[in-house]
């Protein structure tokens, strides 16, 4: 049975070719529209101007303290915002398709009546949002790292990539929470709901978490605050990024098997 | 031999409502069953219990020897499954969509599946949303039939397709009856499957309230018989054709309308099981004109479904 390993894996893929090119496209241009514009903004300093000009919590809620550096600049505009809410998208629309939308239009049933396992159409579909976000990820990567030098970033290539993979284990956690809540729940809205809340809440606790110290304690709870605080862009996986990186894939695990838990022991819609 | 399905007291309850209640039945090798009852009478609900898409609340539903709700997905490679309510992913094409069940499915025999898109005139290379309903049905049909299963689960199945598409379909399952395949599927009409099912099933409410051989069916089932006599009904006649099995209004009733041409009584009755017996009774009357049609299924189907106890044992078929 050589060819036919994975057969919803490879379905979705190429399924979805059309869908990664777009979202490639997406963040491609998103770094474009930022990145070379750094030497007239960021390291003229005059950014830095008007930042110090604004009040530190705000500065520091938006996540601009370090917007004169490279490795600031291109955190505060594209890993940190820009990027960060397309592949939150791209991740939470996929994962809700998955299952949760594939269950509530009727075709998982179709699936599911065929020889494979539940177990497996949940590890699959977990594998298949991995997989295209890891490609449309790369390209950011690629792309980052070409704009690097014109754009007078100086940064390290290790730490674009560590940059790059906080930002994809990030919009991988959301997108894994879509898949679950679709998997325990059949829903193509709670798919959704899942996915952005995590994502939404992750943003909203780190922000509101840099603006007082009575609020620094949602911090904890952010997987934003995870993946970026250690600032990988700058310091790549040293400075506590691994620590956050490997408690968002753990997490990640635990939401994949929700999803095969949760698809595994109810009547399908 | 072992029957490919068989249903034992299979049960689904959903909050307060019972679906399906402790419905049993069986389908052996090479035999067409179908089950017939009105929309919600719990037909598509007993198909999903058979592919374990759902929990039975109570009984089994055991498929080619395996329990459904607890089986592999080795199990439903030798099942083909056609959903009523057919949702495919609408931006696909045909082919995309039958490599993919080809994947998850039985060994698919490449020959086998081209004959059958060609023999159901289905254009694979067309996206799915781009289909009409018919053209949808032929794609759900091939996908289920083209591995050959050793069981085929098909809920109503003739959906959509065009009376000729209906005899392709019906000629299909001759042919998997012939190579030892058992087929269940469902309609709301008897006349999709009286021609094609060894065995009837009909349910209502969840019920199993009738089970039997649709010959037995065609037997029991009412005809409409219509006489046109030169001459009123004679007491003697009437007793006559009553003890021959007719069921028709009172001898003093008025007559049927008089109408041009040598008729002056019309008797318009119906008879049920073999109408052998009248004909002798029918030979001694001053006879215009008679008419006695085929048996009408539907209307047996139809008091069935009124009906309001259950059958008390589950129906066996095919044995």
């Amino acid at each position: 049975m050589a060819g036919s390993a994975l057969p919803v894996v490879r379905h979705t893929l190429r399924r979805s070719r059309v869908g990664m090119a777009g979202w490639s496209v997406g963040l491609i241009a998103a770094s474009l529209l930022y990145l070379p514009i750094y030497p007239s903004m960021g390291a003229t300093g005059d950014l830095e101007a008007v930042v110090s000009s604004l009040p530190s919590e705000l500065v520091t809620t938006l996540g601009f303290a370090s917007i004169s550096t490279g490795a600031g600049y291109a955190q505060a505009t594209l890993f940190g915002l820009l990027g960060f809410v397309l592949l939150t998208i791209a991740a939470v629309g996929w994962g809700a398709a998955a299952i949760g939308g594939e269950e509530e239009s009727g075709a998982l049933e179709l699936t599911l009546a065929h020889g494979v396992t539940r177990l497996q159409v949940a590890l699959e579909a977990a594998l298949a949002l991995a997989l295209r976000l890891a490609a449309v990820c790369g390209m950011l990567l690629v792309t980052v790292l070409v704009l690097n030098g014109p754009s007078q970033l100086g940064l390290t290539p290790s730490h674009v990539a560590a940059g790059t993979v906080a930002l994809y284990l990030l919009s991988l956690l959301s997108g894994l929470a879509a898949v679950a809540a679709g998997a325990g729940t059949g829903s193509r809205t709670g798919s959704v709901a899942a996915g952005a809340g995590i994502a939404v809440l992750g943003y909203a606790f780190n922000a509101l978490g840099h603006q007082a110290e009575a609020t620094r304690w949602l911090r904890h709870f952010s997987p934003y605050t995870w993946a970026f605080d250690p600032a990988p862009l700058a310091n790549g996986f040293g400075n506590g990024a691994w620590g956050g990186m490997a408690v968002i894939l753990g997490l990640c695990g635990v939401l994949v098997l929700v999803a095969a838990v949760g698809l595994s022991r109810r009547d399908i819609r | 031999m072992e029957d490919a399905l068989e249903l034992r007291d299979l049960t689904k309850v959903y909050g307060s409502l019972t679906a399906l209640d402790r419905v049993s039945l069986s389908v052996p090798p090479g035999s067409v069953v179908g089950v017939i009852g009105p929309n919600g009478a719990g037909k598509s609900t007993t198909m999903r219990l058979i592919l374990g898409l759902i929990r039975p609340s109570g009984g089994t539903a055991v498929v080619l020897g395996t329990e459904a709700w607890r089986s592999g997905p080795s199990l439903r490679r030798r099942v083909g499954y056609l959903p009523g309510d057919l949702k495919l992913d609408g931006g696909a094409t045909g082919r995309d969509t039958l490599r993919y069940f080809g994947l998850i499915s039985g060994p698919v025999d490449e020959r086998f599946r081209n004959e059958l898109v060609e023999r159901l005139e289905f254009d694979p290379s067309r996206r799915v949303r781009t289909l009409s309903k018919g053209n949808k049905q032929k794609l759900g049909l091939v996908q289920a039939l083209m591995h050959r299963p050793e069981l085929l689960v098909l809920d109503e199945p003739t959906s959509g397709l065009d009376p000729l598409m209906q005899r392709e379909f019906l000629a299909l399952v001759r042919e998997a009856k012939a190579a030892g395949q058992a087929v269940f599927l469902s309609s709301h009409v008897i006349s999709e499957v009286q021609h094609c099912a060894d065995h009837v099933a009909v349910i209502r409410q969840g019920h199993l309230v009738r089970s039997a051989r649709v010959a037995e069916l065609r037997d029991e089932a009412p005809r409409s018989v219509r006489l046109e006599l030169d001459a009123p009904l004679t007491a003697g006649q009437a007793e006559a054709l009553r003890q021959a099995g007719l069921a028709f209004r009172a001898a003093d009733d008025p007559p049927g309308p008089l109408r041009p041409g040598d008729a002056v009584t019309v008797v318009e009755g119906q008879v049920s099981g073999s109408p052998v017996a009248l004909l002798g009774v029918l030979s001694r009357l001053g006879l215009v004109d008679v008419v006695i049609e085929e048996p009408d299924l539907e209307q047996a189907v139809l008091g069935l479904y009124g009906q309001a106890a259950p059958v008390a044992e589950g129906g066996h078929h095919g044995r």
